[in-house]
This record gives C-alpha cells, sequence and structure tokens, in this order.
C-alpha cells in the first residue's frame, strides 16, 4: 500500500507519512482516533491490531495504534494525550483485541480509557497502590512504602 | 530430626534421604533457562535418577526445594505457601544469578529482594544459567549440609554461625515440631 492509498482515507484526520518501508504514520487528533481506526478498517482492510504502544515524552504521553491487514503494510495511528489525566475513549468496541493492551497501558502508564467494559489490573500485583505507574520516566520508588509481595508479619 | 545415632527407623529413614533426595522446582520469576538445565539435569545426557535423585511435581513429596528467579510480587506468597507445604527437614536451593544474587532484575519495581528474603536458603547457586553439572554438585552440596546437620541434630548450628548479624538476613520461620 502506498503514501498515496493512506492519504486519500486518512488525510482529513492528520498528516501522514512513511516512516520506513511498510510502515506509514498519521498523527491524529485523541477524539478522532475511533473515527480514523473505522476508516482504517472499513477501507484500507486494515481488521488486524498489531499492538498498542505507549511512549512517555516526560512532557506528554504519545499513544500509538499499530493496524495491519492482508496488504501488510503497518498504519501507525498516532495520538499525544497530556501528561497530567491522560484520558481518551476506548476502542475495544470496535476493535476487541485492543482491550487487553488498553488495561495494561493503564496498568502501566495511567491512562484511563473511557466506556472500557473492565479496566482493571492486569500486569501488576493486586496490592500494588494506587496511583503509580512504574514505567512512567519520573517515577521512582517510595523508600518505606509497600508495593506488595510479602508482609513481613505473614500476611 | 533424625540422625546417624537415632532409633532404627530413624537411620534407615535417614539413609533413603541421603540415597535418593527429592526435589521439587520453583519458578519464582525466572527467565525459563534456569529450569531448561535442570530439565536437562534429568535427561539422558545427564540422568541424575542414576543417582536417585527424583524431581517431583509436589512440594509435599520433596527433601530439596531449588527456586529460580528473583521473586517478584506476585510469587512472593506463592513459595511461601510451597515451601510450608514441604515436609521437614526441608533445604532450599536458589539457582541461578537472579536466585542468588539481583541478576538484571535486581530493583526493578516488580520484584523483591530474593528469595532469601522469603524463606530460609541453603544453598546459593549462582550461574547465568547454572550448567547441570553446577546444578547437581548443589544438591550433593546440600546432601553434604544434610549430613552435617543431621550430627549436629538440627540446622540452628548453622544459622547461628552464618547468618545473624549480617545485613537483610532472615528470621528463620517458626519451624513446627523443633
Amino acid at each position: 500500500m502506498t503514501l498515496e492509498d493512506v492519504t486519500k482515507v486518512l488525510g482529513r484526520f492528520g498528516a501522514a507519512e512513511t516512516v520506513r518501508a511498510d510502515r506509514i504514520r498519521v498523527t491524529i487528533e485523541p477524539n478522532r482516533v475511533r473515527d480514523a481506526i473505522a476508516a482504517a478498517q472499513e477501507q484500507l482492510a486494515c481488521e488486524r491490531l498489531l499492538a498498542i504502544s505507549t511512549v512517555d515524552n516526560t512532557e506528554t504521553l504519545e499513544l500509538i495504534y499499530h493496524l495491519i491487514g492482508p496488504h501488510r503494510t503497518i498504519i501507525s495511528l498516532a495520538t499525544v494525550l497530556p501528561r497530567e489525566s491522560p484520558e481518551i475513549r476506548t476502542v475495544s468496541d470496535i476493535l476487541p483485541p485492543a482491550g487487553i493492551y488498553e488495561r495494561q497501558i493503564h496498568d502501566l502508564f495511567g491512562i484511563t480509557f473511557t466506556g472500557h467494559p473492565g479496566l482493571t489490573r492486569l500486569m501488576l500485583n493486586e496490592d500494588w497502590p494506587e496511583g503509580e505507574y512504574p514505567l512512567r520516566k519520573d517515577w521512582k520508588q517510595v523508600p518505606g512504602r509497600f508495593y506488595g509481595g510479602i508482609r513481613e508479619d505473614g500476611g | 530430626m533424625t540422625g546417624k545415632t537415632g532409633s532404627l527407623s530413624g537411620r534407615l529413614v535417614h539413609w533413603a534421604r541421603m540415597k535418593s533426595p527429592w526435589i521439587t522446582v520453583f519458578n519464582s520469576g525466572a527467565c525459563n533457562a534456569c529450569d531448561i538445565e535442570i530439565i536437562a539435569c534429568l535427561m539422558p545426557r545427564f540422568d541424575v535418577e542414576r543417582f536417585g535423585i527424583l524431581a517431583k511435581g509436589s512440594p509435599r513429596h520433596a527433601d530439596i526445594l531449588i527456586v529460580t528467579g528473583r521473586v517478584t510480587r506476585k510469587q512472593a506468597s506463592r513459595l511461601r505457601r510451597v515451601w510450608e507445604q514441604m515436609p521437614e527437614p526441608k533445604y532450599v536451593i536458589a539457582a541461578g544469578a537472579c536466585g542468588a544474587g539481583g541478576g538484571v532484575f535486581e530493583g526493578l519495581y516488580h520484584v523483591l529482594e530474593g528469595p532469601g528474603h522469603i524463606i530460609p536458603v541453603d544453598i546459593y547457586l549462582a550461574g547465568c544459567p547454572p550448567r547441570p553439572d553446577e546444578i547437581i554438585n548443589a544438591v550433593v552440596a546440600c546432601l553434604g549440609l544434610m549430613e552435617q546437620d543431621a550430627a549436629h541434630g538440627g540446622r540452628e548450628w548453622r544459622r547461628k554461625k552464618t547468618l545473624d548479624g549480617l545485613p537483610g538476613s532472615p528470621a528463620l520461620p517458626q519451624e513446627a515440631g523443633t
């Protein structure tokens, strides 16, 4: 699939660029991600989700949805979220495999996906303290705080 | 604790234990390399069963627990429970660079300070992963400890001398029946 094909369909959402061979990146506003994914599914035959990756840019959080189809071109839909209270609408209803990625990202980066049917803990242990996101760049373990595991009183 | 000088049945049990130690393996968050080396011990090239060392699936049947990996926060209580299920006398080998000294996972958000902080470890086995002959050597060294413990009538003699006073050394949990 060429850049022109992608621009024709996704150009109204944002500028498309070829990152490297077989990978095209489109940067989109957060509130239009669902429309862009639906358009890519319907018009570009991108029915598979490869991954959702998250980047901590120290000032913002970047969310990238990698879609692929039988044409074997990866379409990366990137969106930038604010660091304070990052929130975005879930895509797990139109793209079911996204649900488990969103739980993982919610666990490790603290991005809230509104409308997700069960945004519970997936990666971290159950007694991990609320509001701590270990994969954020500025996260540091607070000395003396209990992060889960085993308590010395046998609990 | 039974030894060479106990009753006939005690001496018989001690003899059987020394001739055929049963081991069980617990992966507390390792990368599986140590587990594969332990499986290699059981395969025809090394074949530990010819020495009488049997790998058992249940900790309730085992004398020696081999722990691989830095203990993750999720696995800590499971490791403690597995250790509690083992019958006395029980021995623990912390295998691999992670289990013995931290490895690449030292200080990460998801791991604790190692098996030695959850359960009392008798032998630390280095290597990433340890070779099968080193694992067999550790089990044999463990048998030597068993022999010495039986001669001393318990393991207290070596806890007091080696572990007390060291920073971060675990307090020996209360053992039933001793």
